[in-house]
């Protein structure tokens, strides 16, 4: 395989020290800056601290110049807008909440720029994700959670199968986070103490009820009701996507409990609130499930870990498959609010089994 | 550069210290370079010297001459005659006039970029202060007809200016000749250096400075002048007279000779801007079932160095809004790059590189159809 190697560069300290690691390695760093956010947004000036923005480019730019490797910017605003941006907006107005970052990852990173870099011969495509990936005496792949547990973003790549594993490098794996900026300082580079990126790429202000409401046509937003579990309507709400199920500020309803909200239901436009102990849900069923290897799973039941939000905690649990790229999650102990439209993803140990997206709880 | 500029730039930058515009001696010697050279690219042009106007390239040639235009025109003339398929330092300056309160009537190509004359001319009224024109398409490289142009501007009394960057040393550009008042030009396309440029000004012609302060370049460009690239424009400006119907032949039958290497085994490829009446050292090519960007850097990872369309801030390449405007799909545009010969290519470099585009091509193509992507989109 090519020794060329695709580097998906930011311009953040992360990708930036990932592609210097991978040329002091002796591979040939290609880097390439993506664009993805369609023209329209706030200036790009001002949104420094997320990707994409034209400094971020130029900083990118500069740790190709100082390592002398070739870099380009590649423009994926379609592909981006399509399929995730789309993505986004549906799930929202659907009364789920999306993970983009998640999108992001299967369709353009390891999809997009995956057959970029088959057409620009690179056996390898590398991000600065703090995951690692490791093969076994058979030949076969295994993900895993980065060393540093407070950086860890395996949750985001549990759609990786084993050819795509086969093809990736993720060079701060094993490394935390102060290493890799002692490493960008080291190696002189500028952006060595830049802020890490936080809020979603293409909603710099973090406002996102606002964005679905400026992106889809006004009859596609759902108002209707807020009811309690036994059906009482309290207040009218602007809209399903104003809501994510475990949410406690902002239902503009008071009670002389704090009140969440437990299910939004699309059909009908309601939003149901209860109370805290009323969230929390038996187990779950997730679509579009993908095992890291499938192979090593024969459609038993298997124990494992959940996560079912990034920063939640993996909790015990039993999967079951069922059809239709379905699967059927049981927590051990009883979980937490299950959110609709975030991934949950399948643990054992550090090591990532797979994952799905949440279609929807399931109670008693 | 072309070597006769590498050495003249070096053993004059060596000698000539001064400021053309200082009186003492070495100032004078300063002055007698920096005339010479105006005078060579006079030539070039078939001008009096006193007509050109050094500047710091062909964009601020275009924006003195549309800029200096607007401003000195009369209250009764707001209107501006262009074309779709402009430069961006052309198009930049009229978007901002229109918001001064010009009016900018862009004329559209036909399909093959061509700009039709009586389209133009029908648009020249007494209100027109200014019709501005690409003697040559920078993308596609189509010649345009101005003759008839000229006359509608002459008649109206408006201001004629040619930006003619693309057409000087690959087709005659005598300004007596294709009857125009202005006429941007620009070292570097001529194996010049870059950072220099002229402007002519047709002597009469009433232009507005848009740079201010002292009496440099008969006062319409303030600003101590370039002498070293000016002396190198100049030399280029000679050489090139000297030697363009030569290297323009030479240029044709290498460009022909790639175009029917990649006809031949890329099927489906498509050269946009006419077969006939268009400068020959450009090749504007639709390459089928590929991204543009993908190709040109999967080409430029192999040492082929090719363009699309033109950069943006970003540094990610835009579909051209020339090949747009000439009708083709987003799509088209997208799948479109640009392969430039100079005076300094050779016969084996063509080959070379005709084959590697086919073996690039192909590769791209199985990797990354384009078909699959716009079907996703």
């Amino acid at each position: 395989m090519s020794a060329r190697v695709l580097v998906a560069m930011s311009g953040g300290v992360d990708s930036s020290v990932a592609a210097a690691m991978l040329c002091e390695q002796g591979y040939e760093v290609v880097g390439i800056a993506m664009r993805l956010t369609p023209e329209g947004l706030p200036a790009p000036t001002r949104r420094r601290g997320t990707c994409c923005s034209y400094e971020d480019f130029e900083d990118a730019r500069r740790v190709a110049e100082r390592m002398d490797f070739p870099f380009y910017v590649i423009d994926l605003r379609p592909d981006f807008a399509a399929r995730v941006i789309g993505n986004f907006v549906s799930e929202y107005v659907g009364g789920r909440t999306p993970n983009p970052c998640v999108m992001c990852n299967r369709e353009i990173k390891f999809d997009r720029l995956w057959s970029r870099a088959r057409a620009l011969e690179a056996g390898y495509v590398a991000t600065g994700h703090y995951a690692r990936i490791e093969s076994d005496a058979a030949g076969r792949f295994h993900l895993r959670r980065a060393i540093d547990g407070t950086k860890d973003q395996s949750y985001f790549l549990f759609t990786l199968g084993q050819s795509e594993l086969a093809r990736t490098l993720f060079p701060l794996g094993s490394m935390r986070k102060a290493e890799v900026r002692e490493r960008a300082r080291a190696l002189g580079l500028a952006n060595a103490d830049k802020p890490d990126s936080q809020e979603i790429c293409f909603v710099p202000d973090g406002d996102y009820a606002r964005f679905v409401e400026r992106t889809v046509r006004p009859a596609e937003i759902r108002r209707g009701s807020i009811v309690t579990g036994d059906g009482r309507a309290i207040a009218d709400h602007n809209g399903i996507h104003n809501f994510t199920v475990g949410q406690r500020r902002g239902l503009g309803v008071a009670a002389g409990v704090p009140m969440y909200v437990r299910e939004i239901r699309a059909a009908t436009g309601e939003v149901v609130v209860g109370s805290r102990d009323e969230l929390n849900s038996a187990g779950l069923v997730a679509r579009q499930v993908r095992m890291v290897d499938s192979a090593r799973f024969d459609g038993a039941e298997i124990e494992l870990e959940v996560k079912i939000r990034y920063r939640h905690p993996a909790l015990p649990a039993r999967l079951r498959m069922l059809s239709g790229e379905r699967a059927e999650v049981r927590f051990e102990h009883g979980g937490p609010a299950v959110t609709p439209g975030q991934a949950c993803v399948f643990y054992r140990g550090d090591e990532v089994l797979g994952g799905g997206f949440i279609e929807r709880a399931v109670e008693g | 550069m072309r070597p006769a500029v590498h050495d003249a730039i070096a053993r004059v930058g060596a000698s000539v210290h001064g400021n053309p515009a200082s009186i003492h001696r070495s100032g004078q010697r300063a002055r007698r370079a920096l005339e010479q050279a105006r005078e060579q690219v006079a030539g070039l042009l078939g001008a009096s010297s006193r007509g050109i106007v050094f500047t710091s390239g062909g964009t601020e040639a275009n924006n003195l001459g549309i800029f200096g235009t607007a401003q000195a025109a009369t209250a009764t003339r707001k209107r501006i005659v262009t074309s779709a398929i402009e430069h961006s330092s052309v198009m930049a300056p009229l978007a901002e006039l229109e918001g001064r309160g010009f009016t900018v009537t862009r004329v559209a190509p036909n399909r093959d970029g061509q700009i039709d004359p009586a389209a133009v001319a029908s648009a020249i009224s007494d209100d027109v202060a200014l019709v501005t024109l690409g003697l040559v398409n920078a993308e596609v490289g189509t010649i345009q007809e101005v003759a008839a142009i000229a006359q509608a501007s002459s008649r109206a009394a408006a201001i004629f200016h040619l930006d003619a960057a693309q057409a000087l040393g690959r087709i005659a550009v005598r300004v007596a000749d294709l009857g125009c008042d202005l006429m941007t030009v620009s070292a570097h396309k001529i194996g010049g250096p870059a950072g220099i440029g002229a402007l002519y000004v047709r002597p009469g012609v009433n232009l507005a400075p848009q740079m201010l302060g002292g009496p440099q370049e008969s006062g319409l460009r303030a600003g101590t002048p370039n002498l070293v690239g000016a002396i190198g424009f100049g030399v280029a400006a000679e050489g090139v007279a000297s030697a363009i119907d030569d290297e323009c032949a030479r240029i044709k039958m290498l460009a022909n000779a790639l175009l029917t290497h990649l006809t031949r085994t890329i099927p489906g490829l498509r050269l946009n801007g006419p077969r006939h009446g268009r400068v020959a050292n450009t090749l504007n090519l639709t390459f089928p079932g590929v991204l543009g960007e993908s190709l040109l850097i999967a080409l430029d990872l192999e040492g082929v160095e090719v363009s699309m369309g033109s950069a943006c801030a970003a540094g990610a390449v835009e579909p051209s809004h020339v090949l747009t405007a000439m009708g083709r799909r987003p799509a088209e545009a997208r799948s479109s790059l640009r392969i430039s010969l100079g005076w300094s290519t050779t016969p084996k470099e063509i080959a070379h590189a005709a084959e590697i585009i086919t073996r690039v091509w192909r590769r791209v193509a199985s990797a990354e159809p384009a078909r699959a992507i716009e079907a996703a989109v």
